[in-house]
């Protein structure tokens, strides 16, 4: 046994420690320590990938399970390990930290705390997606807030400190209903349990009710974190303080644990109180993408109109969830895979005019395509692909989104589609009002990308046309599960 | 031959990649070649699948596929594996479409290699350019309507580019984004159908699809559904009423651009949208209505407007739109190959107008009519094409457009013969401005002596796909009516309507019908002779003095630019009441809200503690002290110790006795 989910998601953790007992002044081996301990996992999970098992029979299985007694008195366990659906989250979440990590370098003041937050941060996120105990689930759910709280707290912007406590106030608030409902599954189950897999097969014996009552509490726990109407304003202050690489975190993985436990946890088991609660679902899905586009419309800050835009993006993920179809979740799951590539690059691209300009006004920009074509080129590309272009990776998915939920929701698609139009809309008039036109000469001396941001951005880029052109490659890796969860309940 | 059938997209797209990653953007790069090189090849290709479906050696249609990727999908309750094929499927149409898309790319490639010389972003222009030939070509081969769709989008993003060429100015950006918006709108519908589509008949593959159809898997309903859907992309690709205001603006692009793209190939996309598709609005008469009425509405709107401006590139977007309405009408009243046919000749007439329109401008280097006069003198050859496409157009016989136009008035009298009253003005009305614009430009005197004096000939790189053109707008017609040619190549049209094509209501002699038609069309051009033809403007202005009010309508187009500019405003407002919203309604309910709510609980508890708990606390201290206290002090006062220990020895016995 190699233990490999253990050593994906630990080996942050060592390289948090290890930073810990560096001396602050030597800049170099936090980061290299830090570039390691985000490099690894990521060598580790593209293993991953090419051992995990793609066919049909393993669909219904965990595959790399790890699995000891915790504690026993309580019958919590030491349990982890992943399938079509948590397996290409935790690659997504290897890569985009790796990225973050690079984007990271340019961290100025107190980067040794930085990347010691950062890495713990890290370690939070994959043990989400992989745990398989309810009890590990929380500890690490709770353990990506503290590390958020401090980086955007610390390294924030001018509003720092009240963005990172709203931040944090609010998802806890979240946790505790989740915890309350975790608890209550616990004792619902005979003999009592907090083992997901187990937990999965038990939905026959709880009532209605029960099911509602319980599917609310998580409900209110994922929806915070997706985020959901109307729980989402957390979202734009958030991400407009965070300094850029924690930006990226936060939209290409923190949101995705929403969707991924409304898919693991409410879906497969309360089926119950998830199909009371689906024509809900369905509105708050179509209010995300319309409302949330609409909002982004009216932004003048590139940051915060990215940020509503991952509000839209996020729409389409609960509008997938909602068709409760096989088609729906292959959507929903390739469009959170996209979405993190795509919205990380936009964001890590905002933050690389942000560095030169120190302003993200759309307003006071103009003509910039001249002056550094290769940002504007990229930029251009990941609007691109946000607003869905064929041949980049929001468009399948996207499609998939829409597709699994029409055959169940006809008029909430047919107008939910109307987010695409003005998704559209504010892209391009973005693209136009900051690099197209004459040139604002007050911006006659601005740099183009430097290295570092070049070797963030560029992996993205190739992935955007990679999967936009062979979505097979992480499509493959969910079929059989989303086949499997589908015909759950069928 | 056919087997490189899917080379014909891919080598373009290849090329556009090399062009674009190739090498440094230099005056004198070598990289543009590789553009035309594959278009060459590309139209090599296309040339022999024609010309061995004419001759009956090819059986068609030829399909070929190949696994794209696949997904867990989901069909009333039964979740699957779909396998997602993309392919080429190649019919008569299909060959036709090739061939034109082929040919016309090259001749604007080789063009453009004049025309563009010398600017800055030439590498990139020729990157641009393939690269829309390339997904127009992935648009026209597909067997998957949802690689159509995505090839759709991307000619859509191309045309972005082309139009906004010009970045540094402010009108292209601007008219570039306004193409790909408003294509966007009308593409929502086409993402509808597409949606649709797959729920009811489980594939994207239009083979299988027209087999669904045929069984009767679709109910009636929702074939007018997803042809409505359908219609309403290519009202947007194509141009149609009411999504026709963006053509105009995109002149903003190069004018080689306008040729290939806004003219001869991407506008007509949406036509060949409808043909592909036919079987599904022949199965829904209610579809192919909307079709023909939005043809017929856009032809007349868009001929009227092309009377008035004095931008010769505007006056042929015009004219471009008003045709496609033709195009669109003749496959609303069930003349297939009619519409095929006269998008085939058009392709030809257009792109030799807008190349000639851009050889004019290269030359004076204004759109602007009112400044030309004259020039047929300084340039013979763009002036002699020009003239034969501008007859091709006004539909003169034996040039292309007579032929195309005729079979569409023919078809659309035995429709209807109100349809045929619009359509038969509106050709008279493509006379007059046809002619109006031609002797605005080159008869008359020089209204700009300056300009007329610098104005040259253009080089032999521009003039022989000028002359190209004109010679196919010559010989195209008559060619492919012979013997019904085109109509055999193409066929009638898979599974028609009794009513809509079956048997015609109404009939005319051809012949007379034609006779008639020409003749009007010879008055018009006479009109502007009279009017336009003169050393000054003053009888054409002494006209417009005198409509005012029709020429100003004409000149706002009917007001549906305003309109659409309110609708942008009323959702720019909407969204600025989202934002509003969002900031001091919902993140003051749910978020200060619920801070509100628990620091209320907070202050609540505080207030039960400083009410309760701590003055239960000082009433314990108060009634011990001051109560009990008090009144024991009566006993202490009086010192009696013995006292003392008598009560404390009845307490304890008491204490002991109630235990």
């Amino acid at each position: 046994m190699i233990h490999l989910l253990s050593l994906i998601t630990f080996i942050p953790l060592v390289g948090a420690l290890v930073v810990l007992c560096l001396p602050k002044d030597g800049r170099r081996p936090i980061e290299v320590v830090g570039l390691l301990a985000t490099a690894l996992p990521l060598v580790l999970s593209c293993w991953l990938y090419a051992a995990f098992d793609c066919s049909d029979a393993a669909g219904a299985t965990m595959q790399f399970v790890e699995r000891h007694a915790w504690i026993p008195s309580m019958n919590v366990q030491y349990y982890l390990g992943v399938d079509g659906l948590s397996g290409p989250l935790v690659i997504l979440t290897a890569l985009m930290s790796l990225i973050a990590m690079i984007a990271s370098l340019g961290i100025k003041e107190r980067f040794k705390e930085y990347v010691f937050w950062f890495l713990v941060l890290e370690v939070g996120m994959l043990g989400v997606f992989e745990s398989l105990d309810f009890f590990l689930f929380y500890v690490f759910w709770e353990l990506t807030l503290v590390p958020m709280y401090f980086l955007i707290g610390v390294w924030g912007g001018p509003q720092k400190e009240y963005a990172a406590i709203k931040f944090f106030l609010y998802t806890l608030t979240g946790s505790v209903f989740m915890l309350l409902a975790i608890l209550a599954l616990y004792f619902q189950a005979d003999p009592h349990t907090f083992d997901m897999v187990a937990l999965m097969k038990i939905h026959g014996s709880l009532s209605l009710k029960f099911q509602i009552i319980v599917f609310l509490g998580f409900y209110l726990g994922f929806a915070v974190k997706v985020p959901a109407f109307p729980f989402h304003t957390w979202l734009p202050l958030a991400h407009v303080e965070a300094p850029t690489a924690i930006s990226v975190i936060l939209a290409a993985v923190l949101l995705k644990m929403g969707v991924y436990g409304i898919m693991r946890v409410s879906y497969t088991m309360l089926p119950l109180g998830f199909e009371w609660f689906l024509p809900i679902l369905v509105m708050i899905a179509v209010i995300n993408i319309v409302y949330g586009a609409l909002c982004a419309m009216a932004q003048t800050d590139m940051k915060k109109m990215v940020a509503y835009s991952s509000i839209n993006h996020m729409g389409y993920c609960l509008l997938a969830i909602a068709g409760c179809s096989a088609t729906g979740f292959s959507g929903s799951l390739l469009q959170m895979v996209n979405h993190g590539i795509i919205t990380g690059a936009l964001f890590l691209l905002v933050g690389v005019i942000y560095d030169r300009a120190h302003t993200r006004d759309i307003t006071v920009f103009g003509g910039l395509a001249t002056r550094v074509p290769v940002y504007a080129g990229f930029m251009s590309l990941a609007c691109f692909a946000s607003l869905g272009l064929p041949g980049l990776a929001g468009f399948v998915s996207e499609f998939l989104c829409f597709l699994g939920a029409f055959t169940r929701w006809k008029y909430h698609t047919a107008v939910a589609v109307v987010g695409i139009l003005v998704t559209a809309a504010f892209f391009l008039r973005m693209i136009e009002k900051v690099f197209l036109g004459p040139l604002n000469n007050r911006w006659a001396d601005l740099s183009d990308m430097n290295a570092r941001e070049l070797v963030s951005v560029v992996p993205l880029a190739i992935l955007m046309v990679a999967l936009g052109i062979w979505p097979k490659w992480a499509l493959g890796m969910m079929n059989a599960t989303m086949m499997h969860m589908a015909g759950l309940f069928k | 031959m056919i087997e490189h059938a899917f080379l014909i997209p891919l080598l373009p797209l290849a090329a556009s990649f090399l062009i674009l990653f190739g090498g440094p953007e230099r005056k004198d790069s070598p990289l543009p070649y590789a553009g035309i090189a594959a278009i060459g090849l590309s139209l090599w290709i296309s040339l022999r699948i024609l010309f061995d479906a004419w001759s009956g050696a090819l059986p068609l249609p030829y399909e070929a596929d190949w696994s794209w990727f696949s997904f867990a999908a989901e069909l009333r309750g039964r979740p699957f594996i779909f396998d997602m094929r993309a392919g080429v499927l190649i019919e008569g149409a299909t060959a036709v479409m090739l061939a034109v898309v082929c040919l016309v790319s090259l001749l604007v490639q080789v063009y453009s290699l004049g025309y563009m010389h010398g600017d800055a972003k030439f590498k990139r222009y020729y990157a641009y350019l393939s690269f829309f030939t390339a997904s127009m070509l992935g648009l026209v081969v597909s067997n998957n309507l949802l690689v159509t769709f995505a090839c759709w989008e991307l000619v859509g993003v191309s045309s972005y580019l082309l139009i906004g060429f010009w970045f540094e100015k402010t009108a292209p950006p601007y008219a570039a984004k306004k193409a790909f918006i408003t294509t966007k709108l009308g593409d929502l519908g086409f993402f509808l159908a597409l949606l649709t589509i797959f729920a009811y008949g489980g594939t994207f593959n239009i083979v299988r699809l027209r087999d669904a159809v045929a069984m009767g898997y679709l109910p009636e309903l929702v074939l007018t559904l997803i042809g409505l859907g359908l219609l309403a992309g290519a009202m947007g690709k194509s141009a149609q009423w009411p999504l026709f205001i963006w053509l105009p603006d995109a002149m903003e692009g190069p004018t080689p651009v306008s040729a290939l793209i806004h003219a001869a190939t991407m506008v007509a996309a949406g036509i060949y949208l409808v043909a592909r598709c036919y079987f599904i609005f022949a199965a829904s008469q209610v579809a192919m209505d909307a079709v023909a009425w939005t043809g017929l509405i856009t032809a007349f709107l868009a001929g009227t407007m092309a009377l008035v401006p004095y931008d010769i590139k505007r006056v042929l977007a015009f004219s471009t739109v008003s045709q496609l309405g033709f195009m669109m009408c003749a496959l609303g009243v069930g003349g297939y190959a009619a519409g095929l046919f006269h998008l085939t000749t058009h392709a030809f007439f257009k792109a030799l107008l807008f190349l000639g329109a851009g050889s004019v401008i290269h030359a004076v280097h204004t759109n602007d009519m009112r400044q030309m006069g004259g020039l047929s003198k300084r340039m013979p050859v763009t002036f002699m094409t020009m003239t034969v496409g501008s007859l091709a157009l006004a539909g003169i016989p034996p040039l292309a457009g007579f032929f195309s136009k005729d079979q569409i008035l023919e078809k659309v009298f035995e429709r209807s013969p109100f349809m045929f009253a619009v359509l038969a003005l509106t050709a008279c009305l493509t006379a007059f401005y046809t002619f109006r614009m031609v002797f605005l430009t080159f008869r008359g005197e020089e209204r700009d002596t300056e300009r007329f004096r610098h104005a040259e000939e253009s080089g032999g790189v521009m003039t022989v796909p000028l002359v190209i053109l004109a010679v196919l707008s010559v010989c195209s017609g008559w060619a492919l009516e012979h013997a019904h040619a085109f109509a055999r190549l193409v066929g009638s049209g898979p599974g028609l309507l009794p009513g809509a094509a079956g048997e015609a209501a109404h009939h005319i002699d051809p012949m007379v019908m034609a006779t008639g038609v020409t003749g009007a069309a010879f008055l018009a051009i006479g009109l502007a002779y009279r009017l336009y033809c003169t050393p000054d403007l003053s009888a054409a202005l002494a006209w417009k003095e005198r409509l005012s009010l029709p020429f100003k309508v004409l000149e706002d187009r009917y007001g549906f630019d305003a309109f659409f500019l309110g609708l942008v405003d009323a959702a720019d407002r909407l969204a600025g009441l989202c934002r509003w919203v969002d900031a001091e309604v919902v993140d003051r309910i749910f978020v200060d809200g619920w801070g509100l709510l628990c620091r209320i609980a907070a202050e609540l508890s505080n207030l039960f503690d400083a009410l309760f708990v701590d003055q239960a606390v000082d009433g314990c201290g108060y009634i011990s002290r001051d109560v009990v206290g008090a009144n024991l002090r009566w006993f202490s006062l009086r010192g009696r110790v013995q006292e003392y220990l008598l009560y404390l020895a009845v307490g304890v016995s008491l204490f002991s006795i109630l235990r």
